[in-house]
């Protein structure tokens, strides 16, 4: 499965790295401390998080994540839409809550690690 | 970080990282306007203004093990979750001045964590920086220098295991005291 098969099914936008959608997803995550993610995230996950600052970018970068996903209806900052578009991480939003689009996440085949 | 006392070993390594011999260490609770704030100013080398305006970069850092560096970048992003602000004073050649502002009563604020502990580490592991720490809750104080320290102790070094065992109760009595000697979520 592709971040590019999710955001056709699932109700996510785009934000930024429109050119990485065809990156694999072989799990998924969900936490908004991000020191946990670090150390947990296995890479390839699409992570979900209400976090909108630009270190969730960094993150991504760090632990190799396929997309990273704000939930809640949550903005991302600016700096975060720009950093994720030069660091080529993919940032997508969905109106859904995090507990919402993690079962939808789940129900389309990404599992947990 | 689910602690303040981590961003505050963070903020302290930053100025021993930049060559300073003074720091001092504040934190000013202050009820009436809502606010938690820490303050770190050291004496260190300093930085140009294009350099303090990209620490809250995340993509950029002194590391070389890696490309990223989230010290003063999480800081940022927690005082923003609480209505607050982190600003970076910064002169070459004579020092910078950190501080990170919370609004107190926050729901997302992290707790200010082990204060006593982490100013025991401090002094401990750095017996040779001029280090003041002071702690206002309104209007009650404990500060505490190791310049001070050293003079009262004269030969008997601050890492001596006597020393140590005082210094845990010092200042983790002084810091209860704060709150009127009350538990409290710092205690």
């Amino acid at each position: 499965m592709t971040v590019n098969d999710l955001v056709g099914t699932l109700p996510l936008t785009v934000v930024a790295g429109q050119d990485r959608l065809a990156a694999e997803v072989t799990g998924g995550y969900v936490s908004d401390l991000l020191s946990n993610v670090m150390g947990f995230a296995a890479p390839g996950s699409v992570w979900v998080t209400m976090q909108g600052h630009q270190n969730i970018v960094a993150v991504a970068s760090l632990a190799g994540l396929a997309a990273v996903i704000v939930a809640g209806g949550a903005v991302p900052e600016p700096e975060t839409a720009a950093k994720a578009e030069t660091e080529g991480i993919v940032l997508l939003t969905t109106p859904l809550s995090s507990f919402e689009l993690v079962g939808q996440l789940y129900r389309s085949g990404v599992k947990g690690q | 970080m689910r602690e303040l006392a981590l961003h505050i070993l963070d903020l302290v390594q930053n100025s021993l990282e930049a060559g300073a011999n003074r720091v001092l260490l504040e934190i000013i609770e202050d009820s009436s306007a809502d606010t938690l704030t820490i303050r770190v100013a050291d004496n260190g080398r300093g930085m140009d203004a294009a350099t303090r305006r990209s620490v809250i970069d995340p993509f950029v850092t002194t590391r070389t093990t890696r490309r990223v560096g989230l010290g003063l970048p999480l800081i940022d992003m927690s005082t923003k979750q609480c209505e607050g602000y982190l600003k970076i004073d910064s002169t070459v050649g004579q020092g910078t001045t950190v501080e990170a502002v919370y609004r107190h009563s926050h729901l997302d604020r992290p707790p200010l964590g082990n204060l006593a502990a982490t100013v025991k580490t401090l002094v401990i592991a750095n017996p040779e920086i001029d280090l003041t720490y002071r702690h206002m809750v309104d209007n009650a104080v404990f500060s505490l220098a190791t310049r001070e320290l050293t003079e009262i102790l004269g030969d008997m070094p601050l890492t001596h295991p006597d020393v140590i065992v005082w210094l845990d109760e010092y200042i983790a009595a002084n810091e209860a005291n704060l709150y009127g000697g009350v538990q409290h979520e710092n205690s």
